[in-house]
């Protein structure tokens, strides 16, 4: 019999795949669907400094009524807050009691400040982890990139000071040195780190010459960087490592979990291919691992990571070169 | 503007009187005049007694107030007025000193002028249409100076004029709510020789009018007056009748209620939901105003009184937190605190208010937004966490919008804090009446009629619009009762028809 569990930042998943904060993790019918197909965890959706500020903006605009009351709105970004608290604090409890896998909170944020005391809030509502999901865009030129890279170790000490529950980071590759962020960031205490975050970008429609949405889904193409940056740092971390972006079928889960990821988040997949795409990702797994006669993950897991090939610098620039000049023009 | 209200106003402006006096000053002469400035207690004093801030215009300064009024042939002020009081009449009866027959003319459409006068945002109402304010640039005739001059000269003269009520028709009304809304409408009701009722859900009438505004902004025995003149209507007050839980809107129909008018305002307080909010001697500004201006807690000799503070930091830029610091001063605070996250161009208070309260040394601290409270062992708050902010973006509404800055955080003690950040609609009536639809903001869902889902429920005031000045409320208020009675008119023709 095959062993598909997993532990993953303190928390005993039955197989290494995680749905992430996305659409299809925001309402209990949602999540109720992904567990039905397998799914080890959820995060759930991630709640937006910047969607609350949009919602804000896009009552104001429908009801024009109150345009005029300012003293009314003055402070009307703060009920919308409340609001959005409240309706993730009740999504959490809902999971809680629905689901029988872990249910991992998310809070997409560009600063500590007032997310702290929400986290808090999140954690009594039952959440078993916490995803703190941090993109601060370097679009400030007065900062230097030391200083952005102190504000993501306030946030994560600041939140870290007041929850007990585990606190896993997700973050962008977007780091002069990522691997050394990675490891600085694992011995904060957290208890892992996933790798990576998409964030939107915008495009040009160059007929309608407007600003519009790029894709928003990974391709199966993208899960090349964060294998290399699990397979380079696996064996370097003092926490679990979560690989996604790009995670589409089970050959990417299983590199993922050969270069020593402990679970793969997936969310792009599930939205081209729907829920029932899970278990097919973990039918690949398990025949692989029958094929190879793994009857667990500790099997193999790392088994091509950085610190078990004979030379780690294939995964950084020789290999690089190496691909090259095996392609002909 | 109506089609016959110009029409009306064409001929009255082409009255003798209004022709003779335009002739006694040269439009260029009054256009020079420079405007009036109000009375005031001195600010050092002021802010040591609850005594009115205000004191008025003697006669002298009505009159060459008045006289800077040019009486325009098109009078933008009005449009600029929800109630359309008739300004131009009434400010140059002001100006041939028949202030009784100012008094008169503003009645016509305003139910409480003394009221108005005091508590009204001109500047953003009549004034900001002013002739001088659109055209010449100049400061507005002070309207709202004028208005309170007329109606505290009537009240003075002891020659109140009840406005006149038609005969009665015994058809049953009730108001849900004593404030500016209810009273207004309960006017125009009573002038219709309807049989009407306010209920109140608190001890005292007038709704916000006594709860929210400190008495050295608007002294209670002015509401009261206004009131009297309602009793004299013939309008009945129950106090200590809360619609909803001490009877239902079911058990008043059945007591012969034909329609109702919903002005149960906005008195559910909003907080900032930060941490150490909780804490002792943390207000919201409903409970400190209301505690303060209607149950006494600033007397020795009452049972539940406010504890009055060295270091009062108010939250909030809007009037209601101008009058909770303002109070706090007079209460004794050595260093009173406006606590705000964006900067005093932005604030949502009057402008004279907020003078008002600097010459009374309050302590500006914007840009400033709580982020946490401190308290001691026994719970009670004594430092809030403030962090800095900068203006970003602007916002739908056009303001820039308040950016914390990260690490920027920093302690002061405060021994009181009151939170004046907006309040919400009173959810009772909504939570009651079955099938009454709401807006996502929890307010009354209204037509034009001012006539929610349910047929015979109008609504008008802060139920309506969340939050909105005496005179909006007024003026829903007075709309609601020109729609009610056309729809119990129709009703009852249906019925006899049937």
């Amino acid at each position: 019999m095959i062993d598909l569990s997993v532990q993953y930042a303190g928390l005993f998943l039955k197989n290494p795949i995680i749905a992430a904060a996305s659409g299809h993790t925001s309402s209990l019918e949602h999540l109720i669907e992904l567990e039905k197909n397998g799914i080890a965890a959820v995060v759930l959706k991630s709640l937006f400094e910047e969607e609350i500020i949009n919602e804000f903006h896009n009552t104001l605009d429908a009801d024009d009524q109150f345009q005029s009351n300012i003293e009314f709105l003055d402070y009307y970004d703060y009920e919308l807050k409340k609001e959005n608290v409240n309706r993730y604090i009740k999504l959490i409890k809902d999971a809680k009691q629905k689901l029988n896998i872990p249910v991992i909170a998310s809070i997409n944020c560009v600063s500590a400040g007032e997310w702290t005391p929400y986290a808090e809030k999140f954690e009594e509502a039952g959440a078993d982890a916490l995803e703190l999901n941090i993109f601060i865009l370097p679009s400030d030129n007065a900062k230097t990139s030391i200083d952005i890279e102190n504000d993501y170790f306030k946030i994560i000490n600041s939140i870290k000071e007041k929850l007990s529950i585990p606190i896993t980071v997700k973050i962008s590759p977007f780091f002069t040195n990522v691997s050394e962020i990675i490891q600085k960031t694992s011995k904060t205490g957290i208890s892992g780190i996933v790798l990576f975050n998409r964030s939107y970008s915008p495009d040009f429609d160059i007929e309608k010459m407007t600003l519009n949405t790029s894709n928003v889904f990974s391709s199966p193409n993208d899960y090349t960087l964060p294998l290399r940056f699990i397979a380079m740092n696996s064996k370097k971390v003092s926490c679990s490592l979560a690989a996604s972006t790009g995670i589409h079928d089970g050959s990417a889960l299983i590199k993922m979990l050969l270069a020593g990821a402990d679970a793969v988040q997936i969310a792009s997949c599930i939205y081209l291919h729907g829920s029932t795409h899970i278990n097919k990702m973990l039918v690949e797994l398990e025949t692989w691992m029958n094929s190879k006669n793994y009857l667990n993950i500790s099997m193999f897991k790392g088994k091509l990571s950085g610190e078990n090939i004979e030379n780690p610098a294939e995964f950084e620039r020789v290999q690089f070169m190496k691909y090259f000049s095996n392609h002909e023009i | 503007m109506a089609e016959n209200q110009t029409e009306y106003y064409k001929i009255e402006r082409a009255q003798e009187w209004r022709a003779e006096i335009r002739k006694n000053i040269k439009v260029k002469d009054r256009t020079e005049m420079i405007r009036v400035k109000m009375l005031e207690q001195d600010p050092l004093i002021r802010n040591k007694n609850g005594l009115e801030v205000n004191l008025g215009l003697t006669e002298e300064l009505a009159v060459t107030e008045a006289q800077r009024c040019i009486d325009c042939p098109d009078p933008t002020c009005i449009t600029g007025c929800p109630v359309n009081i008739y300004i131009p009449k009434f400010i140059k009866k002001i100006e041939i000193r028949d202030f009784l027959g100012a008094a008169q003319v503003l009645k016509e459409t305003n139910s409480l002028p003394a009221v108005c006068g005091r508590v009204c945002p001109q500047e953003k109402q009549c004034e900001n249409s002013c002739f001088y304010t659109i055209k010449l640039n100049k400061p507005p005739v002070a309207i709202g100076f004028l208005e309170r001059f007329a109606a505290d000269y009537e009240r003075n003269s002891g020659k109140i004029n009840i406005p006149e009520t038609a005969q009665k028709n015994n058809i049953k009304v009730a108001g849900i709510g004593s404030g500016p809304a209810s009273l207004a409408w309960a006017t125009d009701m009573a002038r219709m020789g309807y049989d009407v009722t306010v209920f109140e859900a608190l001890h005292e009438i007038g709704g916000v009018l006594k709860y929210g505004i400190p008495e050295f902004r608007l002294p209670n025995s002015i509401v009261d007056i206004e009131i009297n003149n309602l009793k004299k209507m013939g309008v009945k007050f129950v106090t200590n009748f809360v619609v909803g839980k001490t009877a239902s809107l079911d058990d008043l129909r059945e007591q012969g209620f034909q329609a109702f008018f919903v002005a149960s305002g906005a008195g559910l307080p909003r907080f900032m939901d930060i941490p150490g909010e909780n804490s002792i001697n943390i207000f919201s500004s409903n409970e400190y105003l209301t505690r303060i201006n209607l149950m006494g807690a600033a007397k020795d000799d009452y049972d539940t009184p406010v504890p009055f503070g060295k270091n009062v930091a108010v939250i909030g830029g809007g009037n209601t937190a101008m009058d909770s610091v303002r109070t706090a001063k007079r209460l004794g605070a050595e260093r009173a605190m406006i606590v705000y996250r964006r900067t005093r161009n932005e604030m949502p208070a009057r402008v004279e208010e907020v003078e008002h309260a600097i010459e009374e040394q309050i302590e500006f601290m914007n840009l400033n937004n709580p982020v946490s409270y401190i308290a001691d062992q026994k719970g009670r708050v004594t430092k809030m966490v403030l962090q800095k902010m900068v203006l970003g973006e602007p916002d739908s509404s056009g303001r820039r919008s308040p950016v914390p800055l990260e690490g920027s955080e920093y302690e002061v003690d405060v021994d009181i804090v009151v939170v004046a950040v907006g309040v919400s609609p009173n959810p009772l009536i909504p939570a009651s009446v079955k099938g009454l639809e709401t807006t996502k903001w929890g307010t009354i869902k209204v037509n034009e009629q001012f006539q929610s889902s349910i047929e015979d429920i109008f609504a008008g005031g802060d139920i309506v619009r969340g939050g909105a000045t005496v005179i909006l409320a007024m003026g829903d208020g007075r709309k609601a009762a020109e729609n009610m009675d056309i729809y119990i008119k129709t009703t009852l023709k249906h019925k006899s028809n049937d």
